[in-house]
């Protein structure tokens, strides 16, 4: 019986190691432990054994099966890590690429758009939008740019047939004329026109003038500019603010100058340039960045605000030459031909 | 502007270096664009010498070894010299030890060669004369001996380039300059001294001049003609050559010279004729006729019309007014009598004419900008004095004088109040009146006032038509107290008065979409070609969309799509062997309907198949269903539920896009469209463009963006286990499976009753083929139910499904595929 039990054991790991299957293992199980299985059977033999030696042998089937189930489970295990394993695809190799496309990438007029905006956030600017298509009356006279300007000469703006129709652009005057923004202040007198003070508004976007394409100039090009309207506004506030956006942006070494200008939406005008010679590619001590000024008094009556009462600044700048500054590219024109070359630089 | 550094000095005694004039200039508002620098720079230790020995290096065949004497300024000199082109008894200069030349270059004694060599003989080069020499400079008319060499080379001038704002026309001159940097420098302006003050001498002479009659007065408010006989026509006096030379003006002769001497001086434009050449000896200021011809000075014909105003004689137009003379009463060799025109001309004439001619001068440039009538006799004056002083003559009568009648007066009250309240910090009342006075902009009268400092009432010259309110005065004050010094403050921020725009929002959503989506953003331009449009979105858009004054012909409409720019993004990468697939923009887009056009945010991507594409690994290729995915991610973003809309495909009316493989929803009718799939294969094909291209753009009026949706509110789910049933229908192939889905769960929520509930729908398998009939498709959906309360029964989830299966039976044409 011992001898029996032993041979069992060990025909039980050999047979065990060899299988692969679940119903090869379940087979195997039943034919060892079932109920018409081996070790059933000599357990049923247990009665032909003599009276002394059945503690002993007893002793023995138990650790026989203990020993089996031992052997089972471990079987078992092989069979699910086997499963598990045939799950699997070839050993990878990590220095691979991965075929993916990808990551995407945010434009850098975008980058440089949304930095600024959350920048002037941080001092109480929300975003403001306006229509690209204007009229003339938001465009200029309400700017208190007179008709015979220069800037809204037909070599200069981009006008729209007198018969063109926006369904969604409002003209203030019915004779005047559809064109393409030359600035973003127009969205400052949209705002104005909405509600009272105070206000403090960014407004990025898309401008137009009638330009020739090189690697300064585009007949299409982004602005961003800033109002604020409130009472007691002064110059050293507008200073302030353009010290404290071009350190946010350039660093505390940054520098501003305020250099005495004329536009005519604004009085005192100031051009605004920028000393931040740690940057790429810049030469000079200064750099024409921007224009600023204190919003005209014809500006506010124009809106129906009382110049009496309230008081405020503008300040606008180009987006692309922000962007070329702070990047160092050197030609307008890679902004709108969206080579993945480029494209790609500045994630 | 080109402005010389001598030459204001005649009216301001300037003795700060030109770095610190160029930075006053800068403060003031003036832009300086370019300084430069011409004759000889300020040069000590250098001085005439005269070479008394001239020997040969004993250790070298080029060089010499020459005895100079520089007189009083050291005596006799041995000096070793490289150069060629002197003999003895040359008077040459001669930089002694000490001597500091151009480019920092110090002299010291030396050997060379072993040759003591006690200063240098320069070139001049070495002087900064010159770029190049080869040779020493030789001195002509022997100067005596230790001259300091400036004396004797001509005075060296600094020119500043400047830019002059449109509201300072008074500044396009050099006594306006002079009048801002002595305000800023604190040195009092000296104005020339003026003799003839017209007082006229001697008779008449109405053979020369009879008259002048102004007809159109409101674009001449001012004409004024002196008349100067007995001139001699010659070259001008060298200062005079010398100051138009620096400021890039060719010398003609003397009456021309001074013609455009005292309009650099004073701003005001001149012009003489030669009286003789003056049909019918009168002056007419007239609108010219339309195709009346004039050759301008320049040589050329031009062809007026009659918005222009010319100035005439009996017969003809002898200048176009303000802009340039004719070629047929100029100034010749043989000129004896002259007519000296000084007039006004209105600002919106000249600039029409010059631009119509496309002729501008500096004349015209000055008139463009506004020339002071009040002042416009002084220049005449100062213009006659220069004549008779260059050219003789004697100025006779008549001195005609039309218009020029309105008189000036301004006056501007503001208080020291005001301006610090503007200014937002203090500068003192006796700062801010010595900076209003010098320039010019006298205080007449004072006032202390209770709470707001004095009040001023300030006298405003004719020349400063630009200072027309209080706040004008404000920028006055810190111009002169320098920009530099405003005193730098923290940013005060209370709380935010708005939201961003929605329209913002939107665009912020929908790129960090699509960029999240692997997507490149792209930026193009907005204005796109005809052909384009009519081709890609209807014949209509490539009419309405049309600019009036496009600049070139491929931007001449605006965009209704941003496919168009994603196309050409994606061709520009082709074709450069850049590898692009994935491109998105948002922006405006301009969407005709019904003849009237809509301004829409949208946003737009492109879906290349990869064109050449060798991966070691291979990718499913994109298709319709990922695009309309990202299609229904943009609606979301705008607040629009894809799902709920009415999607229908294409067909050949829609340009672009490829039948059967795209879909669109929405129209401008609702204020938002949408439309995504395969763009046409032929068009993508002429377009230049290998593979196939999928797209998807939405694009929605700004005014339905509303910003945030209604706040969601949250339902009950249930945590009860689901029971799963499948269903197979057979349908006609043509119906569409979201038909078929949207049929089917009316009729088994109604089959299901209100036992439990039916928690979702979802096709899970479209099939067509072998064992179903021809132009049958089967379509198999997996129905979920679910009970909020509690566990269902077998018994009750199979009896619903047979009673939809019944239902399906009794009023659909669909068949249950078993």
């Amino acid at each position: 019986m011992q001898a029996t039990l032993t041979a069992l054991v060990a025909k039980a790991q050999t047979d065990l190691a060899a299988l692969k299957t679940r119903p090869e293992f379940e087979a195997a199980k039943a034919r060892l432990v079932g109920p018409h299985g081996e070790l059933t059977a000599l357990m049923k033999q247990m009665g032909t054994v003599a009276k002394e030696q059945r503690p002993a042998m007893g002793k023995l089937i138990n650790e026989t099966k203990t020993r089996l189930q031992e052997l089972l489970d471990a079987a078992l295990g092989a069979i699910a890590t086997a499963e598990l394993t045939a799950q699997l695809g070839p050993t990878i190799d990590p220095t691979l690429p991965s075929p993916d496309v990808g990551p995407g990438t945010y434009h850098p007029l975008t980058l440089v758009r949304e930095e600024m905006c959350r920048i002037l956030r941080k001092v109480g600017f929300t975003v403001a939008d306006g229509p690209e298509v204007e009229t003339e009356y938001y465009c200029f006279d309400a700017l208190n740019t007179p008709a015979d300007h220069p800037a809204r000469d037909v070599q200069d703006t981009f006008y729209f047939p007198d018969t063109a129709r926006f369904g969604n652009v409002s003209k203030k005057t019915p004779g005047e004329r559809y064109l393409l923004r030359t600035h973003t202040s127009s969205v400052q007198i949209r705002t104005m026109l909405k509600g009272p003070p105070p206000i403090r508004i960014v407004s990025p976007g898309r401008t137009y003038r009638r330009d020739t394409t090189d690697a300064t100039h585009s007949a299409n090009f982004h602005q961003l500019e800033c109002l604020y309207v409130d009472k007691n506004v002064t110059v050293r506030d507008l200073k302030a603010l353009l010290d404290y956006i071009f350190a946010s942006l350039l660093g505390k070494d940054t520098k501003t100058r305020f250099r005495p200008h004329y536009f005519g939406y604004t009085e005192p005008s100031f051009e605004v340039d920028l000393s931040a010679q740690h940057l790429p590619k810049v030469k000079k001590e200064w750099i024409e960045i921007g224009g600023c000024g204190m919003v005209d008094p014809t500006v506010f009556a124009g809106v129906g605000y009382d110049p009496e009462v309230w008081s405020g600044y503008a300040f606008g700048m180009g987006l692309e030459r922000l962007a070329m500054l702070l990047y160092g590219i050197d030609d307008i024109r890679y902004f709108y031909q969206n080579d993945l070359r480029f494209l790609k630089q500045f994630a | 502007m080109k402005i010389s550094l001598n030459w204001l000095k005649d009216y301001v005694a300037l003795d700060a270096s030109v770095a610190e004039i160029s930075r006053a200039l800068t403060l003031l508002g003036l832009e300086v664009e370019q300084i430069t620098r011409t004759g000889a720079p300020p040069l000590s230790h250098v001085v005439v010498g005269e070479v008394l020995v001239r020997d040969k290096h004993p250790n070298a065949d080029k060089l010499s070894v020459c005895t100079v004497d520089v007189g009083p300024a050291g005596g006799v000199k041995t000096i070793v010299c490289g150069a060629q082109n002197y003999t003895v008894g040359d008077r040459v200069p001669v930089a002694l030890a000490g001597a500091v030349l151009p480019g920092d270059f110090t002299i010291k004694q030396s050997k060379i060669r072993g040759q003591l060599s006690d200063g240098m003989m320069c070139s001049p080069q070495e002087l900064g004369l010159a770029e190049a020499a080869d040779g020493l400079l030789l001195l002509a008319g022997r100067p005596a001996l230790g001259t300091p060499i400036n004396e004797v080379l001509p005075a060296g001038d600094v020119v500043f380039d400047l830019e002059v704002t449109p509201n300072r026309p008074d500044c396009l001159s050099h006594l306006g300059i002079a009048r801002e940097l002595a305000a800023w420098f604190k040195l009092p302006l000296v104005y020339p001294q003026e003799k003839f003050r017209g007082r006229v001498e001697g008779e008449a002479h109405p053979e020369l001049l009879r008259g002048v009659s102004v007809l159109s007065p409101e674009d001449c408010p001012l004409y004024t003609a002196h008349v100067i006989r007995g001139v001699k026509i010659g070259p001008s006096p060298e200062w005079l050559r010398q100051r138009l030379t620096a400021v890039g003006l060719r010398p003609i002769n003397n009456v021309v010279d001074v013609g455009n001497y005292v309009m650099l001086e004073t701003g005001q434009p001149l012009h003489a004729f030669d009286a003789r050449k003056l049909g019918g000896a009168e002056i007419i200021v007239r609108r010219a006729t339309d195709g009346e011809k004039i050759v301008t000075l320049d040589g050329k014909e031009r062809v007026l019309s009659s918005r222009m105003l010319v100035i005439a004689d009996a017969h003809k137009p002898v200048v176009i007014a303000g802009i340039m003379g004719g070629e047929n009463s100029g100034v010749s060799d043989d000129t004896t009598d002259l007519v000296l025109e000084c007039a006004i001309f209105r600002r919106q004439s000249i600039r029409w004419t010059s631009r119509h001619l496309g002729l501008t001068s500096d004349s015209a440039y000055r008139y463009e900008r506004g020339v002071d009538p009040h002042t416009a006799l002084e220049a005449a004056y100062r213009a006659v004095d220069l004549l008779l002083e260059t050219a003789g003559g004697r100025v006779v009568g008549p001195v005609c004088s039309v218009g020029g009648d309105v008189p000036w007066q301004r006056e501007i009250v503001v208080t020291h109040g005001y301006i610090c309240d503007r200014l937002g910090f203090e500068i003192p009342a006796a700062e801010m009146r010595a900076a209003l006075e010098s320039l010019e902009l006298n205080i007449a009268r004072e006032e202390l006032t209770e709470a707001r400092g004095p009040a001023w009432w300030v006298t405003i010259p004719s020349w400063r038509d630009d200072l027309d309110r209080p706040i004008d005065l404000v920028e006055e004050v810190l111009r002169l107290h320098g920009t530099d010094k405003i005193p730098s403050a923290v940013v005060t921020a209370p709380g935010l008065v708005s939201d961003d725009d929605p329209v913002v929002r939107f665009n912020r959503r929908v790129t960090d979409y699509l960029v999240g989506h692997d997507f490149h953003e792209c930026v193009n331009y907005t204005l796109r070609s005809a052909k384009e449009i009519a081709t890609w979105v209807s014949q209509t858009a490539s009419v309405e969309l049309a600019l009036a004054n496009p600049f070139v012909d491929d931007q001449s409409h605006l965009r209704p799509t941003l496919i168009l720019g994603l196309l050409e993004s994606l061709r520009l990468n082709q074709s450069r062997g850049v590898a692009a697939s994935r491109l998105c923009e948002t922006g405006r887009v301009f969407i005709e309907r019904n003849g009237h056009n809509f301004e829409c945010a949208a946003a737009g991507f492109v879906l290349a198949e990869p064109v050449g594409e060798r991966a070691w690994l291979r990718r499913d290729q994109p298709d319709f269903y990922a695009v309309k995915k990202h299609v229904a991610a943009l609606a979301a973003a705008a607040g629009i539920d894809l799902a709920a809309q009415p999607l229908v495909p294409v067909t050949g009316a829609y340009y672009g896009w490829q039948e059967g493989q795209s879909a669109a929803a929405g129209e401008m009718a609702q204020g938002w469209t949408a439309r995504f799939g395969l763009l046409n294969l032929a068009m993508v094909k002429s377009f230049g463009l290998e593979g196939k291209v999928y797209a998807g753009i939405f694009a929605i009026l700004p005014e339905m963006l509303t910003g945030g949706a209604a706040r969601r509110r949250y339902s009950d789910f249930s945590l009860m286990p689901a029971a799963l049933r499948d269903l197979a229908l057979v349908v006609d192939a043509a119906v569409p499976a979201g038909d078929v889905r949207q049929t089917l769960a009316k009729l088994a929520r109604a089959a299901v009753g209100d036992a439990f509930g039916l928690e979702s729908l979802e096709v899970f398998d479209v099939y067509r083929g072998t064992g179903l009939p021809e132009g049958k498709k089967s379509l198999a959906f997996s129905l979920v139910f679910r009970s909020a309360a509690r566990t269902l029964t077998d018994d009750e989830v199979n009896a619903a499904f047979q009673r939809i299966q019944d239902e399906i039976g009794k009023s659909t044409a669909w068949a249950v595929r078993k």
